[in-house]
């Protein structure tokens, strides 16, 4: 007992208490206590402002691009009928390769140069001038950085997807069926409903990892590049990169950047666990009802 | 065209045998529903080539040599197959140490990963000693916030326990999991109580019931944190970078290997053949585990 709960103290709470703390004193030896100090200065620092900003553009995007593919992909997956284990795994095989793999496969392939093998497509194909580069402009760089993440990520949520598809009783479309309700109809009043709560669930895990986002913006767009920089990689950069004009590392600034993306990740989880519990007590009222 | 659509409908003879989902083999006696399922399986195919595509471009593009793939005048394939500069990237690299580093890191990590969790999920679950409904709160806690969030004060704590640059932390940091705690506890809640209560009838100790009753029958759930573990330590970075990033090459794992030397003017433009040798121990252990992983990535989005 004692033993794995010395290691949850040593590798968890330790760091996270030693970081809220800090965060509100002058540095790391903890000499002046200021306050609110730090996020105020954080809240005026434009590298913070910028991260912040991409963070909700990573939202916004891994929304338009994340979200939806998975989603299709499981609900093709669900309906297919031919060559089913081959799709499902040839879907899952970029889910096994490592994060960092990933990360400088896309970088390799998304360069900023001529002969960079998407800009020789864009070129040849598209008819482009030149290429584009991709790390100049957070409008083209954050989409791209989503690209990579859910062409890691959307094979592993599609099989999620897939077995809920498949937990609908066939007997329920078989009635719709009887009824004369067209696939169209079937698809609209039947599926879209009965899989609402795990679309939901599947969103708001989706926008707490995409929160944490970090060797995305990193390896491709590099450390001190605001074009992509999140708070999680602004936060590491402040303890590790980043230097204050007295030529100091920013522990105060990193620790006050980690609480702020803590709080917003941990109101995100809790809309999450009290939304499942919610969603549990309503289907549980709801069977009983009909018995 | 009669042609082809005989064909066509010869083809999807199997559609009439759907027994189940959304359109099943009454709906297919449509021809328009036919055609929206052929719709739908040619989306899939793009997603499919979308998927595949660059795995299939990074295979192929590893075998040009540097001054190809840096040139001009694009094309698809390698002009010539450059077999030799993987083992040449190998031995730059010192690939050996690299890969049995990483093997280390990873066995100490399933132990350790395995170990501790369930240890403290079974005294949690079962044993239930005075305040634990505290400590799983606060490891809930710990599962909502991500640990890299706090990665300065660790490294400090690592550095004052001089255990920076061995491999110690990388192994013990697995033992402290939120989310192996939760399976194992989850799991050991369903075991029948008479079990244990058996168990204790007999007079064994409750450690030597956790190793004689629990593990023999939690050996599923063993494995499902088992391969999470070892695919979450191979693919593991922050940690390791900080931890050993700063020692000599022989002694880093493969992740940390991969950042390094794609800064190295020597090795960076063979990355592409560094990415393809670390991937595949990946696609073996795949190939291996088809079954189990692709069914605990369908639990895994069903945390809690």
């Amino acid at each position: 007992m004692a033993l794995p709960l010395l290691l949850f103290v040593f590798f968890v709470w330790y760091p996270i208490s030693f970081n809220v703390v800090l965060s509100f004193f002058n540095n790391e030896k903890f000499e002046t206590f200021v306050g609110f100090n730090n996020y105020i200065a954080i809240f005026q620092d434009q590298d913070f402002l910028d991260a912040l900003r991409n963070t909700f553009l990573y939202i916004f995007w891994s929304l338009i691009i994340g979200f939806l593919v998975p989603l299709i992909l499981g609900f093709i997956l669900s309906e297919a009928f031919h060559a089913k284990g081959f799709f499902r795994i040839a879907i899952y095989l970029p889910c096994m390769i490592s994060g960092m793999a990933v990360v400088f496969l896309f970088k390799s392939m998304f360069g900023d140069n001529s002969w960079d093998v998407i800009n020789v497509i864009l070129i040849r194909w598209f008819g482009m001038k030149d290429g584009v580069e991709w790390t100049k402009d957070y409008h083209i760089l954050i989409p791209v950085i989503v690209f990579a993440m859910t062409w890691r990520g959307a094979g592993g949520t599609a099989l999620i997807y897939l077995s809920n598809f498949q937990q609908i009783d066939d007997a329920i479309y078989e009635a719709a069926r009887i009824d004369g309700a067209s696939p169209t109809q079937r698809f609209t009043k039947l599926t879209i409903p009965m899989m609402k709560t795990t679309i939901f669930m599947l969103l708001i895990l989706q926008v707490i990892a995409v929160f944490q986002v970090f060797y995305e913006p990193m390896v491709i767009a590099g450390v001190d590049n605001n074009n992509a920089i999140s708070l999680m990689l602004l936060s590491y950069s402040f303890a590790f990169v980043k230097k204050d004009s007295f030529e100091r590392l920013q522990y105060s600034k990193s620790a006050a950047t980690s609480v702020v993306l803590a709080l917003i990740i941990l109101a995100f989880t809790l809309l999450y666990f009290g939304l499942t519990r919610y969603f549990e007590k309503r289907a549980e009222a709801k069977s009983e009802g009909k018995l | 065209m009669r042609l082809v659509r005989k064909n066509l409908v010869k083809s999807t003879r199997g559609l009439h045998s759907k027994q189940n989902g959304l359109l099943n083999f009454s709906d297919y006696k449509k021809r328009r529903n036919v055609f929206s399922y052929w719709a739908l399986i040619a989306l899939l195919i793009i997603f499919v080539l979308i998927a595949l595509l660059p795995i299939f471009w990074l295979f192929v593009s590893s075998f040009k040599a540097p001054n190809e793939i840096n040139s001009v005048n694009y094309t698809l394939f390698p002009k010539e197959w450059n077999f030799t500069q993987f083992i040449e990237i190998w031995e730059k690299c010192g690939l050996t140490d690299v890969f049995l580093n990483t093997f280390v890191v990873v066995i100490g990590a399933v132990i350790c990963g395995v170990v501790f969790n369930s240890l403290l999920a079974y005294v949690i679950a079962i044993l239930k000693p005075y305040g634990y409904k505290v400590v799983h709160t606060l490891v809930l806690l710990a599962y909502m916030i991500p640990s890299a969030l706090a990665i300065y004060p660790l490294v400090k704590a690592i550095d004052n326990l001089h255990l920076l640059g061995t491999y110690i932390p990388l192994w013990f940091v697995f033992g402290a999991n939120a989310y192996y705690y939760l399976l194992f506890k989850n799991y050991f809640e369903k075991m029948p109580k008479s079990l244990i209560e058996a168990a204790r009838m007999d007079g064994l100790s409750n450690f030597r019931i956790f190793i004689k009753v629990i593990l023999p029958l939690a050996r599923p759930i063993i494995g499902v944190v088992a391969i999470f573990a070892m695919t979450a330590a191979y693919s593991d970075y922050l940690l390791p970078y900080m931890v050993i990033g700063n020692l000599k090459s022989e002694n880093w794992t493969l992740m940390v290997a991969i950042f390094n030397f794609s800064s190295d003017k020597d090795v960076a433009p063979h990355i592409l053949q560094l990415l393809v040798l670390s991937i595949i121990p990946q696609v073996i252990i795949f190939i291996i585990f088809q079954k189990q992983i692709m069914n605990t990535s369908v639990n895994s989005g069903m945390k809690e």
